[in-house]
């Protein structure tokens, strides 16, 4: 049984976003720094502070992550029980499963995801794009844009629901406009913060139990099977809400 | 060593660093020497982005500097060099992935060693590296991948492979935070955390 005064969710800011407004009541939650995504050891490293600082007061902690380019695999649930959906990164948290987001992936590879939560905290390609044109002058920094993004065709805003979306629309089909491509909506959910939030944690979740490490078969199968090539004990994949 | 052109390439000025070869040339200054300099460039801007103050974009401005120059230097290069090839080597940015500036720099570092690369760019399907091999007789291929999404694309490459009877095809997998767990998972041959970890790995192939 969950119990949200025992329970604390651990994400950055761009999770956070779509994870406050289903929070349940009592249930604590832990911002940390969006930038660390770009530099995945020390986001590893940052984590597992988070997760043994939260289990002094938590039997349960949720992360608001996904693989994220494997900072997430070698984390040890410390005192407590570890649930983190079994996604790539979170922008198949934003659309809702990762199917949908390999669909999006696979039917187009070179697409540029944006939703509000990216935009609020200022972690785009145009962000990065000021700071070029701040040092080299607008020529350069657009000549170096266009060389980064020459194999990308798409910018696809992530809708994910919130009433306030027009000004990050707006920003959206602005970036896409100044790097020539194409821009597109793609239609969010929040299936899965809800799902990571009140459960059930079925095979779309990876649930360590006290002293479990993840490893990264966990997010290959769809059950996880004891003694796999990683030699992690498995724990079971029921739900547990 | 030329601290103009090292200058050049560090300020990224793009126009002035293929100049400041051309002058180099036209002294008299041998092609390893300018290719010296820009091997100290390059470690001045690797070394700024290792400390985060270099930004990806600059780091793929300096890799087109790069190639500018060695187009430059390699007509004269090849007038010098006797050298055959080291082997063929055909190496890409896996099927769901377009991340290309560590491949481009991998396959940059291959070809100054004097390997034959054929590079097919990005979000390339197993089928594809497979055909290739075939038509070029390449004996090593390089899969590059930044998200973990790749990972899978990786290891349907490597039973791609072998599908095909191409068992003596030797693969190097590479990029982000591929390591020993993501080699045996894929069943690649080895993996490269650098460049010039790419470069040791297919010289001791050949
Ligand atoms: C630059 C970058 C981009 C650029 C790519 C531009 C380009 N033309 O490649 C842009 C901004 C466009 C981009 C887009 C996206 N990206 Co990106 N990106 C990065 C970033 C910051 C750096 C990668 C890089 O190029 N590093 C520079 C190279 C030179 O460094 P290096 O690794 O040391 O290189 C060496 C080794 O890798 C090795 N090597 C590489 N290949 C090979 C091959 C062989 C055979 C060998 C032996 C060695 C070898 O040798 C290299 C040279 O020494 C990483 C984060 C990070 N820090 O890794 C995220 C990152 C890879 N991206 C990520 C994501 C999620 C995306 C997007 C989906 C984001 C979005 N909002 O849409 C898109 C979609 C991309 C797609 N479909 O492929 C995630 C991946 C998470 C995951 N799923 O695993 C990362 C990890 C960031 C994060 N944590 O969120 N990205």
């Amino acid at each position: 049984m969950m119990q949200p005064g025992r329970t604390s969710v651990i994400a950055c800011a761009t999770v956070l976003e779509e994870i406050t407004p289903l929070l349940p009541e009592g249930m604590t939650c832990v911002e940390l720094d969006f930038g660390l995504h770009l530099k995945p050891a020390n986001l590893k490293q940052v984590l597992q502070e988070a997760i043994d600082k939260a289990s002094e007061d938590a039997d349960t902690v949720l992360l608001g992550y996904g693989l994220c380019s494997m900072a997430v695999v070698g984390l040890t649930a410390t005192n407590c029980t570890l649930v983190v959906p079994k996604v790539d990164d979170c922008i198949a948290i934003f659309m809702g499963s990762r199917q949908a987001y390999s669909a999006q992936s696979g039917a187009e590879p070179g697409t540029y995801y944006l939703t509000k939560g990216w935009i609020e905290v200022s972690d785009t390609i145009w962000d990065e794009y000021q700071k070029l044109v701040e040092r080299h002058g607008e020529p350069r920094a657009q000549r170096m844009m266009r060389l980064m993004l020459k194999n990308y065709t798409r910018l696809a805003y992530i809708d994910t629901g919130h009433r306030d979306q027009d000004h990050y629309r707006d920003y959206a089909r602005m970036v896409a406009d100044a790097f020539q491509l194409r821009y597109e909506e793609v239609q969010g959910s929040n299936r899965m913060v809800e799902k990571l939030l009140k459960g059930p944690w079925d095979d779309e979740f990876v649930v360590a139990e006290p002293g479990q490490t993840i490893s990264y078969a966990d997010f290959q199968t769809t059950n996880r099977i004891a003694g796999n090539s990683f030699g992690i004990t498995p724990a079971p994949s029921t739900s547990q809400t | 060593m030329s601290q103009e052109l090292i200058d050049a390439i560090t300020e990224m000025r793009e126009d002035d660093v293929v100049a400041i070869t051309n002058q180099l040339l036209d002294q008299g200054v041998a092609p390893t020497d300018i290719l010296m300099s820009c091997k100290q460039a390059m470690d001045v801007i690797g070394k700024r982005f290792e400390e985060g103050d270099a930004f990806i974009p600059e780091l793929i401005l300096a890799g087109e500097m790069m190639t500018s120059v060695t187009d430059i230097l390699k007509p004269r290069m090849a007038e010098e060099a006797t050298s055959d090839k080291l082997g063929k080597i055909v190496i890409g940015t896996v099927q769901g992935d377009i991340h290309d500036i560590a491949k481009d720099i991998v396959a940059f570092m291959l070809d100054l060693n004097g390997f034959d690369v054929t590079d097919l760019g990005v979000d390339v399907p197993p089928e594809k590296f497979v055909q290739t091999v075939q038509e070029t007789g390449a004996t090593i291929v390089g899969l590059s991948g930044f998200l973990t999404l790749a990972f899978d694309p990786m290891k349907d490459t490597v039973t791609a492979f072998k599908a095909a009877g191409l068992d003596d095809v030797k693969i190097m997998i590479g990029g982000g935070q591929i390591d020993e767990n993501i080699r045996q998972y894929t069943g690649a041959d080895a993996y490269g955390r650098d460049a010039m970890a790419a470069v040791d790995l297919a010289k001791g192939w050949v």
